[in-house]
């Protein structure tokens, strides 16, 4: 439009106006937008415009063999692959009625953990990032990084590790590797005290997060909130304990809670669980090598694998989250559909929404962080 | 040397003073530019990251690098921005940012303009800065700029309160505007500079100058996160090199002020002290220099530590805690000066 066609359009005079909210704006994760009507700087209403990552996953599984989906899984949620794997692999095996290695449920652990504490750290260094204190981030990166090299010795991937397949592991893991991974625990536990006086007790940080985005214990459960956005409003419930998968029977852990609720009270939950995951990484190090056998069960062709006809529903907590695999199988060599229940898509949609309603713009990007939202895990 | 001082009296006057801006305009530019470079390579250290390596030794040359590539940039012009206003804020806010050195006495006798009221030109060509701050967001047309000049204008506005009355004590103690004369009054020792008896005026005052500055944790008006850039978001090219050289510029200011007002300038920190004699030799200005940079480094720290405050927290402080602070101390220094309390305020 040239300027001097340009004319404002007549309006009553009002303090709203709309905002366009990403999906280009260094707020906020990934491709993701909001439109967020304001009155000055006071949020009026937030719509969650989702769509820019979408990737068809769903789709595209139906598409592909059982076996080809566990590639095509980890892509859901970039920063937390591994649940993903494991718990699509999970839900094979339950369909299938495989009793998987005691030893594969052990690695399968220790990759779940590992990849907590990598999310972990990449969740609160940018959740302080959106406060506009890089550092924090930086540092996490850094040391996530180490943990993404253990990744990398482990299973030959950074990132997506395809580790995990119905029935097992691929491999069993490298000689020595356990001690390399008890000096990297042994790091990032000393790292933990420089975090705190950083960032997790800075003042100006707490002042920051405290009651910004908060929810109530009932609001989180009619919303459909899990993991740590849950346990910050005070309930202790987490799907490693309260419905136990591979060995985290045989492993003894805290559900941290915190009574706030608010974005403060999620990055505290957060933190505890970083001391939480390396307890159970020192546990799964003393009890592996007591553990011997095969990683993996015998399983059929996987390349004219037709998993019996049935549907499952197969549950994992995932560092944002309870993760949820709904397969239905018609007897073919292709699931007939799979459902991912991210826990994103309740947390970036429904629940940001209804949180950035009377914040101030600042912190809608704040609270997206603080709920550890992966669009994503909204856009399957 | 008597005809080089011949050929400069020769000069017209207009000439010499060209000359003179020049000679201060230059190195600021320089400094401001190095400026860059040490907030990339400590910021860098402190998050764990090398920071600039590519150009030139250890990246010496990227802002020279950065220099040109903004200089060859277009200047983009929004479709709906007024032209006039859009193009002349960022001049409005890069004059005052250079022109407020005019006063500032770099030693004993090396000063452009001896400006008796050198103090409340300073306040003054300090507070000119918001205009293009504000104008430069109107001139936009978008709703991002916009929000940043409105924070920009109420953050500045407020916090020049609590620096005027920082200020006011200081006028109270020294007994004179004069830069030079402020920095006389501190003579003595290190005990002799203001930063102690006016100790709470002093990180008030170097508080409001962050924020005024709009530097973090109080850059609410560019906020990255929240508003992408503020009132420059548009900007490109030389346009926006103009607000980040004033950005500097200012902010090395308010360390220097900050230095010379309560760190007693250029004087030696050894004045009074046994030390006294083996560091006579060294300039005042280097003494200047080094003060500075403490407060210089301080900025750098600020921004990798302290996460944003929030817009009415920081207008709070302002407001509920600064100003307060100064008004209660701008009366126990009218009360130690009349009452000739030494060794502050014998004046």
């Amino acid at each position: 439009m040239r300027p001097e066609n340009y004319e404002a359009i007549k309006q009553p005079p009002s303090n709203e106006f709309e905002l366009n909210f990403g999906p280009n704006h260094p707020g906020i994760e990934g491709n993701y937008a909001f439109r967020v009507k304001l009155n000055g700087d006071e949020v009026l209403s937030a719509r969650a415009d989702a769509g820019y990552l979408h990737r068809g996953f769903e789709k595209l599984m139906e598409g592909r063999l059982w076996i080809q989906n566990i590639a095509l899984v980890p892509r859901i949620c970039v920063p937390d692959p591994v649940p993903m794997e494991v718990c699509y692999s999970l839900a094979i095996e339950e369909l299938c009625g495989l009793e998987i290695p005691e030893r594969a449920q052990w690695l399968r652990v220790m990759q779940l953990e590992m990849s907590r504490l990598a999310a972990h750290l990449f969740a609160f260094g940018g959740h302080a990032a959106t406060t506009g204190m890089y550092t924090p981030m930086f540092w996490g990166v850094a040391d996530r990084d180490l943990i993404l090299d253990r990744f990398e010795e482990l299973t030959g991937g950074r990132v997506y590790s395809i580790y995990n397949i119905p029935g097992g592991v691929r491999r069993d893991m490298p000689d020595g590797f356990l001690d390399r991974l008890g000096a990297l625990l042994d790091y990032l536990d000393s790292r933990l005290p420089d975090y705190d006086s950083l960032f997790f007790r800075n003042q100006v940080f707490i002042r920051r997060a405290r009651d910004v985005g908060a929810m109530t214990q009932e609001q989180a459960l009619k919303w459909g909130v899990t993991g740590p956005n849950l346990r910050a409003t005070g309930l202790a419930f987490d799907v490693r304990r309260d419905d136990p998968y591979l060995a985290y029977e045989k492993i003894d852990f805290d559900v941290v809670t915190q009574p706030g609720g608010d974005a403060l009270s999620r990055n505290l939950v957060r933190r505890a669980e970083l001391k939480q995951s390396i307890r159970i990484l020192r546990q799964v190090i003393k009890h592996l090598p007591s553990v011997k056998g095969a990683v993996r069960c015998p399983i059929p062709n996987p390349l004219a694998w037709n998993v019996p006809a049935g549907e499952t529903y197969t549950r994992v907590e995932s560092s944002k989250g309870e993760l949820a695999y709904y397969v239905v199988s018609n007897g073919g060599d292709k699931p007939y559909r799979v459902h991912v229940r991210g826990p994103s898509s309740m947390h970036a949609v429904q629940v940001l929404e209804k949180l950035a309603v009377g914040s101030r713009l600042e912190d809608i990007a704040q609270i997206m962080f603080s709920l550890d939202a992966c669009p994503p895990e909204v856009d399957r | 040397m008597s005809m080089l001082i011949d050929f400069w009296n020769w000069l017209p006057v207009i000439i010499q003073i060209v000359i003179k801006i020049v000679v201060i305009v230059l190195p600021l530019m320089l400094m401001v530019a190095y400026y860059t470079l040490l907030e990339r390579k400590v910021i860098g250290y402190m998050q764990i990251r090398i920071g600039p390596n590519r150009v030139g030794f250890k990246g010496s040359l990227q802002p020279i690098a950065d220099a040109m590539k903004l200089m060859f940039k277009e200047i983009v012009l929004p479709t709906k921005a007024n032209k006039f206003l859009f193009l002349i804020a960022p001049m409005l806010t890069l004059a005052p940012a250079l022109a407020a050195w005019a006063v500032f006495p770099f030693d004993e006798t090396l000063v452009l303009a001896d400006v008796n009221a050198g103090l409340l030109y300073v306040l003054a060509l300090t507070s000119m800065g918001v205009y293009g701050v504000i104008i430069a967001g109107w001139a936009t047309n978008s709703k991002y700029a916009f929000l940043g000049a409105m924070r920009s204008a109420a953050q500045i506005i407020s916090y020049e309160i609590a620096m005027g009355f920082a200020l006011v004590a200081v006028i109270v103690a020294a007994g004179s505007l004069n830069f030079g004369d402020i920095v006389r009054a501190q003579q003595g020792s290190a005990a002799h500079w203001f930063w102690l008896p006016l100790f709470p005026l002093f990180i008030v005052y170097f508080i409001a100058g962050v924020a005024e500055t709009n530097r973090a944790p109080f850059d609410v008006a560019e906020g990255e996160s929240e508003i992408v850039a503020g009132f420059h978001v548009e900007y490109s090219g030389m346009a926006f090199a103009a607000f980040f050289l004033a950005e500097y510029a200012n902010m090395i200011l308010i360390s220097a002020l900050t230095a010379l007002m309560f760190l007693g300038g250029w004087l030696s920190p050894f004045e009074g002290t046994f030390a006294e004699s083996w560091f006579a030799w060294v300039p005042g200005f280097f003494w200047l220099l080094a003060k500075t940079f403490v407060f210089m480094f301080m900025l750098l720290w600020f921004r990798a530590t302290f996460p944003r405050y929030r817009y009415d927290q920081i207008m709070r402080l302002g407001w509920k805690v600064f100003i307060p602070i100064t008004i209660v101390w701008i009366l126990v220094v009218a009360y130690a000066v009349v009452n000739k309390m030494p060794w502050w305020f014998n004046t």
